[in-house]
């Protein structure tokens, strides 16, 4: 098979590779970078590398004249359109009337008090209320803040033993899809505004009329279930309505698992496991993985290195995935296999540990059998120390496999146990979808009501939920948004949020979990509770009573109901609720399929690490947070690799027509280092037309490729590139820092920008567990490792030793690069988000960000995710430049912004050499939109145009915690602050503390050996450190392998 | 061509180089004066609000304490507006037909609230903490005058970032004992009028109030017998009392039994008082990050 310029669909190695790849080449600037540009730069390069881009890896002219910009393209420039000479005519307007500003008056403010004040409220103090976030993987419980009533802040509830207070993007970002203005507030039928008793009158006379006949053709369309009591009502329902249908389907479901389990779950436990395998398990980036908490919190607990250096132990991660992922980056070794590879690589090495006899025939490379057989070695060596975890999206045989591994190993019982499912009506769903699909094609769904679903967009393609739905004789579509279903159907009644309801849900270990209303409705929104409670015999009761009728039982047992229903809504949980844990269950067994063929092009359909499935689409802070790995924001791509881009005739950001089976979309191209050739990834959630103001039109439907048959992958894509460029807003290019070799460099091909700095100053740093072990030291040692010297400096020192010193301590070998800092941050410190365009050229606001720089080869890549935000230089040199004063030091050693004083000329971000100050070009606070200003943090400024801004160590937390502990004439406890950052992270990697209390855990770790300053050699003296990072790879797979990939043989 | 300017033009050119230069500073001096005005800082204003409170009355006159209305300026940032239950309170009872009081009637009979002005209004960037100032022995009359004797309300002082660090950068000349915090009336000490205080141990995690105590009367002289109870904070201080004083069952210590100092000067006191309370060193307090995130 030959490629064509036209049409791609894959090669192997009998492919001759040159004429696509030399074609690349030819078309030179164009065309970016090449593989083999790419590889002979890399070719006499020794030692340890580290880069942050591929453009950099491939030095191309594009890259160097980044370079010699310190800030992005356009960052700096006046955008504007306003002229030079009108610019200075305004100037001078303004500069007359500058001394008048200051004169204004304030308009009179009212105060409106209260009538009656509640009781328990003191304004200006905060309230925490626990509930629970439901998601299909299992509730978060939380803990969510309250001012005067209106939630501000979502945080995981501390006290809870699943989640200790961690949460993840996905939750934090809820806070602002609560206050979402493109929010449906009416209910409609067909347009029109209805009262939500029209549509009860309507609902109930129909279930009057089913009656007689059983409820045939009632068919309720649910995302899955998750509410115990929605299931109580639901099968309460049912006895009444024998013949009506309740569908769960949602376009990232757990059918694998259900195929393998039934309705049983697997829960994993990372604590007793020495080696940890991920099939496909992407456990470690977000909460679409169930356990996402609490397996990072008990991966990370593993690689602290609280102990003596030379006793020190941890965990080894092997990771077998497709698309790169976070876990696959902190995995020790990663095997990058095409995702129909893997159930054959699964079964592979079930029969290397004598788990079954049969595998696929399949010619694994020499490097993928060398991974195969050291792998084994090391699982049967930890029997019974060592966990093995399937991906949900992959083939079932994957996990049906991974279980078997396990039982042999031994580690059923220790690592991996059985549970109830969480979810309460375990279905396989896409099954349940194709019958509904059906009944609806026949005619025989009279009335459909979709509850929080959007299937005109989710539903696969093949099935054409639309015209489907239309031969219903009444649609009804309950959901926060009138989206893409609910824009067509008759009835769209607005849904309520987690935070406005009553419910119940269970979280990963069965923990039953009350979900309780932060807030009264902000639309006149009904719940799913209430329209099945409709099919009762008490139609009109509440949500509220509902969820007591459902565990009354339970909350009896032992005391007063109403006295444990209080305790249940001030802990957040029922007690004793969680499942019990069975070291045996039934396991269907699942043969491995066959991979397709190696030259076979395959696309790979993912949720997407910010947005979910599209249900977060119009949430801005998830939509601009960068993704991880890619750090693309704002959109979706079709992610590929460098081999196969260059052999599709490709560059970045052109945009190809993906085919598949006949079905076609177009979409962008990105390239993901570590991308097994001819795999693509598609992330799902994006091409939303109904999404709202922030997600529609954002990115490409993967959807419309994806059908029934293959949700997970499809295999025997074809590639076509299209006429015209997309733009992406990629945010890993910005912050680059010029030292490359125009400015002194030795030239050696790889000298760049911060990753050049991170080997030759230190950024990163790191050994493995055996060098760490010779030398606790090495993080501080050598001349790569600059030392901070306090005397060195121009400017007096400033006495730090007495009262409180805050500082800050970020773990590199816990930190997973889940992103829920950032997002937690936007909430907590009122950041703007500013768009696409604004992204594109360089002025993304948010105060933490997550560099990922990658190591070693591009298509087998390592990474270390560094978390960076204002160091709090003792000796910053942002003060030092300042005209007004609007950046100063505290007495306790922080940075802090003077808003009111700034007047923009942006000397601080330019002196600052951690580039993580952030400058209000435009207005980007929304000060106009109502639902928005309830969600603000009001001990936090909400910065206008013009001034800058950065991370404050959540200075207004600092504040009250210590008027308090003045109040209490005592100093401020270790763990009593708990920056915005800190309290979201569930790999507890990061910690913040008083670095003069000698007992504070900040202290010790800026004690411990490991610890090291960035940029140590500019003397900045951060009050922000590291701890270096430590790998623990397995010798037998030492040196670091040679990729697979075909194009290095 | 006869020349356009004559002699005399010099003069007239000095002049208007002189003048220029004076109007310039006359600009700078009348903008300077315009915003520290009470045209600007609305300093001794009073608003028109929709029912003429007087602090004067229910205070002075009825002897309200100001935490009836103002509940939560020991325990929040904000002190607190009441609602208007709390007017109800004793309106329902009395001037119940007053027509100065139909906007209250009628919040209370309609839910809505009665639109006050507010009449100390920081700006939005500035983060004022009541309850830190009142724990730490700086009293209501510091800032907010001799509200007793106000009939309307109004600002006493500028509220301006100048009139904050007047005080953040020398706390001691306001500092007054916490229990003197509601007093109106409570004058610095003098030669005329000392102060007596004394302190018991164990000041560390105990509210700043329960370890001084100050007296207007001399102790030696009888004021300590003021009804003034102490609860013990440690076993060793009741022993302590027990041994020394005639102290009564219940564990109760009397004054008598502390140690007095005698202040006669706010200096002194305040110093003192900064020691007791802990009180921030001037170049913390008047750091950026006190008032402004």
């Amino acid at each position: 098979m030959k490629p064509t310029a036209s049409e791609y669909t894959g090669w192997d190695e009998t492919t001759p590779k040159t004429e696509a790849g030399t074609g690349a080449m030819e078309t030179g600037n164009e065309q970016g970078l090449t593989l083999a540009e790419v590889r002979r730069t890399l070719a006499g390069v020794k030692g340890k590398k580290y880069w942050r881009s591929i453009d950099e890896l491939a030095s191309t002219p594009e890259f160097e004249a980044a370079v010699l910009k310190e800030f992005p393209d356009a960052a700096q420039e006046w955008v504007d359109p306003v002229s030079r000479r009108g610019f200075l005519k305004l100037m001078g307007a303004s500069m007359a009337m500058a001394g008048l500003a200051g004169c204004t008056k304030q308009p009179d403010e009212p105060i409106y008090p209260y009538i009656k004040a509640p009781e328990d409220l003191i304004l200006g103090k905060s309230m925490y209320f626990a509930t629970a976030y439901p998601f299909a993987s299992g509730s978060v419980p939380l803990l969510v803040k309250s001012d005067a009533f209106r939630p501000i802040k979502v945080d995981g509830n501390p006290d809870h033993s699943y989640n200790r207070g961690a949460s993840d993007p996905y939750t934090q970002g809820t806070l602002l899809d609560l206050y979402d203005p493109d929010r449906s507030q009416k209910t409609t039928y067909r347009g029109d505004n209805r009262e939500w008793t029209a549509f009860m009158e309507a609902w109930r006379s129909k279930l009057i009329a089913a009656k007689a006949n059983g409820g045939d053709g009632l068919v309720l369309l649910s995302t899955t279930v998750t509410s115990p009591t929605l299931a109580r009502q639901w099968k309460e329902a049912q006895a009444i309505y024998p013949k009506a249908k309740l569908v769960q389907y949602d376009p990232v479901n757990r059918d694998a698992v259900r195929t393998v389990l039934g309705a049983k779950d697997v829960q994993y436990s990372l604590t007793g496991a020495d080696v940890i395998l991920s099939l496909d398990a992407d456990f470690l980036s977000g909460s679409s993985f169930p356990g996402f908490h609490r397996l990072t919190r008990e991966y990370a607990e593993r690689r602290k290195l609280a102990g003596v250096a030379k006793d020190a132990t941890m965990n080894r991660m092997y990771a077998v995935e497709s698309t790169t992922t976070t876990t696959g980056l902190k995995a020790e070794h990663r095997l990058a296999l095409k995702p129909t590879e893997i159930p054959a690589f699964t079964a592979a090495l079930a029969v290397a540990l004598g788990v079954q006899t049969t595998a696929p025939s399949y010619a694994w490379t020499d490097a993928q059998a060398t991974y195969l057989k050291a792998l084994a070695a090391d699982l049967k060596a930890n029997a019974g120390k060592s966990v093995v975890i399937a991906g949900e999206q992959q083939h079932p045989s994957v996990l049906s496999l991974a279980l078997a591994i396990n039982e042999v190993l031994g580690n059923t019982g220790k690592t991996v146990f059985f549970t109830d499912a969480v979810n309460p009506m375990p279905t396989v769903q896409m099954a349940e979808l194709k019958a509904l699909v059906d009944d609806l094609w026949s005619g025989k769904a009279d009335w459909l009501v979709m509850l929080n679903a959007n299937p005109v967009y989710d539903a696969p393609a093949d099935l054409n939920f639309k015209e489907a739905m239309r031969r219903a004789k009444v649609t009804v579509h309950l959901g926060k948004h009138a989206d893409e279903t609910g824009s067509i159907t008759d009835w769209q009644i607005p849904a309520s949020h987690y935070l406005e309801s009553w419910s119940d849900a269970r979280c990963y270990d069965g923990t039953v979990s009350v979900v309780q209303p932060l807030i009264d409705p902000l639309y006149e929104s009904h719940t799913a509770h209430e329209i099945v409670q409709a099919m009762l015999e008490e139609p009109t009761k509440s949500a509220y009573d509902a969820v007591r009728e459902t565990w009354q039982p339970v909350l009896s047992k032992s005391g007063d109901f109403e006295m444990n229903w209080r305790k249940t809504l001030h802990a957040g949980w029922i007690d004793g609720s969680a499942y019990e844990k069975a070291a045996t269950a039934t396991v269907a067994k699942v043969d491995a399929p066959a991979p397709a063929a190696k030259e076979m092009i395959e696309v790979q359909f993912r949720p997407d690490p910010t947005i979910y499935d599209g249900r977060f689409a119009n949430v801005g802070w998830l939509q601009e947070l960068p993704k991880p790995v890619t750090s693309l924001s704002w959109d979706n791509a079709a992610l590929m690799s460098e081999g196969t881009m260059e052999r599709a005739g490709l560059a970045e950001e052109d945009i190809v027509e993906i085919t598949v089976n006949g079905r076609k979309v177009k979409a962008p191209v990105l390239v993901v280092p570590g991308q097994p050739e001819n795999t693509i990834t598609a992330y799902l959630g994006y091409g939303r037309e109904m999404a709202g103001r922030v997600g529609s039109g954002a990115g490409y439907n993967a959807g419309l490729v994806r059908t029934a048959d293959a949700m997970a992958v499809a295999t025997g894509a074809s590639l076509k590139k299209m006429d015209g460029r997309w733009g992406f807003a990629v945010t890993k290019s910005h912050y680059q820092d010029h030292r490359s070799k125009f400015f002194g460099g030795e030239g050696t091909g790889n000298n760049s920008l911060e990753a050049d700095e991170a080997l030759t100053r230190g950024i990163i740093r790191e050994a493995t567990l055996a060098e760490y072990k010779a030398n606790p030291g090495f993080a501080n040692e050598g001349e790569t490792h600059p030392k901070v010297e306090r005397e060195l400096t121009l400017f007096p020192n400033w006495d730090y030793s007495t009262g409180n010193a805050w500082g800050m301590s970020i773990d590199l070998n816990s930190c997973t690069g889940c992103n829920a800092c950032i997002v937690s941050c936007y909430a907590e410190n009122n950041i703007a988000v500013v768009g696409k365009q604004q992204v594109r050229i360089g002025r993304n606001m948010q105060w933490l960000r997550i560099d990922a720089y990658f190591e070693g080869d591009l298509s087998a890549p390592k990474a270390h995710f560094q978390p960076m935000a204002c160091q709090h230089c003792e000796n910053a040199p942002c003060e030092q430049v300042c005209p007004v004063g609007a950046t100063v030091h505290t007495p306790e050693g922080l940075n802090t912004m003077v808003y009111n004083r700034c007047v923009g000329t942006r000397y601080c971000s330019n002196n600052c050499p951690y580039k993580v100050r952030r400058f209000n070009f435009l207005l980007y606070s929304d000060y106009e939109t109502e639902s928005l200003k309830l969600m603000r943090n009001p001990d936090v400024t909400v910065r206008s145009r013009g001034v800058m801004e950065k991370c404050s160590y959540c200075v207004q937390r600092i504040q009250e915690a210590k008027i308090t502990a003045d109040k209490e004439n005592r100093p401020v406890r270790d763990g009593e602050i708990v920056t915005a950052c800190e309290q979201a992270c569930p790999a507890s990697a990061i910690t913040f503390g008083n670095l003069n209390d000698k007992g504070s855990r900040v202290r010790a770790l800026h004690e411990n050996e490991r610890s090291y300053a960035v940029l140590a050699d500019q003397n900045t003296r951060p009050r922000t450190l590291y701890l270096a990072a430590v790998t623990n790879p397995n010798p037998a797979l030492e040196p670091v392998l040679e990729e697979h990939s075909p194009t290095a043989g | 061509m006869a020349q356009i300017f004559d002699r005399s033009s010099n003069a007239l050119a000095r002049m208007s180089l002189v003048l220029t230069g004076i109007l310039v500073i006359a600009l700078g001096v009348t903008l300077n004066e315009l915003q520290r005005s009470p045209w600007v800082t609305r300093q001794g204003q009073r608003p028109d609000q929709p029912v003429p409170f007087s602090h004067e009355h229910h205070v002075q006159g009825l002897g309200l304490q100001c935490q009836y209305c103002h509940t939560s300026v020991e325990k929040s940032s904000y002190a607190g507006i009441p609602p208007t239950k709390t007017c109800m309170n004793c309106h329902a009872q009395v001037w119940t037909n007053a027509d100065l009081l139909e906007p209250v009637r009628h919040s209370w009979a309609t839910g809505e609230s009665i639109p006050w002005v507010k009449v100390h209004d920081l700006p939005d960037f500035v983060y004022f903490n009541h309850s830190v100032h009142v724990n730490k022995g700086i009293g209501c009359a510091s800032c907010h005058g001799r509200v007793d004797q106000m009939p309307l309300m109004y600002e006493q002082n500028t509220l301006q970032m100048e009139w904050c660090l007047n005080c953040h950068r020398n706390p001691g000349k306001n500092l007054r004992p916490t229990s003197q915090i509601y007093n109106m009336a409570w004058k610095a000490p003098s030669e005329d009028h000392p102060v007596w205080c004394s302190v018991t141990d164990a000041k560390v995690g105990v509210p700043t109030a329960q370890s001084v105590n100050c007296l207007t009367k001399d102790p030696g002289k009888g004021g300590a017998t003021v009804a003034t109870l102490e609860m013990p904070t440690a076993p060793g201080a009741s022993a302590a009392g027990a041994t020394t004083g005639s102290s009564p069952a219940g564990g109760m210590v009397m004054p008598a039994s502390l140690t007095y100092t005698k202040f006669t000067s706010q200096k002194a006191l305040g110093d003192f008082l900064i020691d007791q309370y802990h009180i921030r060193p001037p170049k913390q307090l008047s750091s950026c990050e006190t008032c402004h995130r």
